[in-house]
């Protein structure tokens, strides 16, 4: 079953540029998906349209069928986005009152906001540090945080915008553990990246794009030749000839 | 970033943390209105008592007054402003200039004073969320016909959350000038021009990607607030704030 079907996509911003031209994907639920491209190719422009942040200058994005253009509240809380700078998603005072922020907002009773925060700090393992300013955490906390954060409002997709960016290795491990946990327990995966060295291992598909529009779509193992002529690095162990291994193994 | 955010909320189980805070706003309007009145006997018996509930709360005292700094600047202003200016019997006379022991007092004593207020807006800032401060201006506005009671308290808490944004972006732009030699400059219009135009586009950029944030999560005007509550806890502790400004007035 399609969870998302984007038709004839495409986005102008007020300047004139070209964001997206012409897109046409649909993604199965379940799937981890990564999009993949150099900087300005239109990963995040893409993103940005699937809970409703930015809206199409012509075509439809549905999600479960329904328009995400008419339906922006419900959208935002079926697609949770975890964006590439942590700190700038963070609003909160303590780390339990930030992953409260979303279930406030879809005006949720105190004891079923409080339900959902437990759960979703116990699930990215950040209870211990609930009352805790969320500044004072490590970069893959604050990711693990703004994880939290949007599982508290229990979507169906997760969208990650360059999820790994100056994160440290420990980081890295951390935040690529919790994204094949989310996936294993049913979640849609869709992850913005220009280095696939991390996730390569746990994708079921990759999505290249350049200019603004998909070039290629199809199994990473059957991309691995192509990517560098879209300035995408090939994982090290695909040059040396050598299988693709997880970086959590 | 960090220490910049010494000054927000701290959690605890503290009875200041537990009271309801349209009656901590209360006692900070009246103990602060006291203590403007008050002298030796009385400022001793406010400091001792504010030193037992901020000992008992766990704050980071130390880390907030080294924030606060600066205040102690502008103490030191006032305290030297009283010493020059109050007359009485001189301490020390230099070239016209006579220190008075009148005028040493009533600066010790404003300073003093000063002191109390400040510490009391500091335990009030330390245990209290945003949040809760934004449903007690709601509340208080309520009665008001024609205020936009629910808007006014969104701005106000949005305020709050965009402050140690502002002075992470500061920080960041001053540190970047200076690997730069902009300290070899020595005209201060350049400086603030070169400092204030990029610390302008880097907050608006800031609070761009703060507003995208806050959409995803769908941010709007009607969300669950925090419920204000009261108890026996904060009549009690009315009741003992209430005979504490009785005495210092007396």
């Amino acid at each position: 079953m399609n969870i998302i079907e984007i038709e004839n996509l495409s986005h102008r911003f007020a300047d004139g540029t070209v964001g997206l031209e012409n897109i046409n994907l649909s993604i199965l639920k379940g799937t981890f998906v990564v999009i993949a491209g150099r900087n300005g190719s239109g990963k995040t422009t893409l993103l940005k349209h699937l809970n409703g942040l930015l809206l199409p200058t012509k075509g439809v994005v549905t999600l479960f069928g329904r328009s995400v253009a008419k339906n922006l509240t419900w959208s935002r809380q079926m697609v949770g986005m975890v964006f590439q700078d942590a700190d700038s998603q963070i609003v909160g005072e303590t780390v339990s009152d930030d992953v409260a922020f979303g279930p406030e907002n879809l005006c949720l009773d105190r004891t079923e906001v409080n339900r959902r925060v437990s759960l979703a700090l116990e699930t990215v393992g950040l209870h211990h540090h609930k009352d805790q300013k969320p500044h004072l955490l490590s970069g893959g906390e604050k990711r693990r945080l703004a994880i939290a954060g949007i599982l508290a409002m229990e979507p169906k997709v997760l969208i990650f915008d360059e999820p790994f960016s100056s994160l440290d290795y420990p980081g890295v491990k951390e935040v690529l553990a919790q994204m094949i946990s989310l996936h294993q327990v049913g979640h849609t995966i869709i992850v913005a990246a220009h280095d696939l060295e991390k996730l390569i291992a746990h994708t079921d598909r990759l999505v290249i794009m350049e200019k603004g529009g998909i070039v290629r779509d199809d199994l990473p193992s059957h991309l691995l030749g192509d990517l560098e002529v879209f300035g995408i690095r090939e994982p090290c162990a695909s040059r040396l000839g050598m299988e693709v291994h997880s970086w959590l193994n | 970033m960090a220490e910049l955010n010494v000054l927000g909320f701290h959690a605890g189980n503290s009875v200041l943390h537990q009271l309801d805070v349209r009656f901590k706003l209360l006692f900070l309007v009246v103990i602060s209105l006291s203590s403007l009145n008050a002298f030796i006997p009385s400022l001793v018996l406010l400091t001792l008592v504010l030193m037992v509930v901020l000992k008992h709360a766990r704050l980071p005292l130390k880390m907030a007054l080294k924030d606060l700094r600066y205040v102690l600047l502008l103490l030191l202003f006032v305290f030297m402003a009283r010493s020059l200016s109050v007359l009485g019997s001189p301490v020390v006379e230099f070239k016209g200039v006579t220190v008075t022991r009148e005028g040493l007092y009533e600066g010790a004593i404003v300073c003093w004073r000063l002191v109390i207020v400040i510490m009391t807006g500091l335990s009030f800032v330390l245990t209290t969320r945003s949040s809760e401060i934004k449903a007690a201006v709601e509340w208080m506005l309520k009665p008001f016909p024609f205020i936009p009671a629910k808007r006014i308290a969104i701005m106000m808490s949005l305020v709050v959350r965009f402050i140690p944004i502002i002075f992470e972006q500061a920080k960041k732009t001053m540190e970047a000038q200076r690997v730069r030699g902009v300290e070899n400059r020595k005209n201060p219009v350049y400086r603030l021009k070169m400092f204030s135009i990029p610390l302008m586009r880097r907050i608006f950029e800031r609070a761009d990607k703060l507003v995208l944030a806050m959409e995803a999560r769908c941010y709007s005007e009607n969300r669950t607030d925090f419920s204000l509550s009261s108890g026996v806890k904060d009549w009690i502790a009315l009741a003992g704030v209430v005979c504490l400004c009785l005495i210092i007035i007396t």
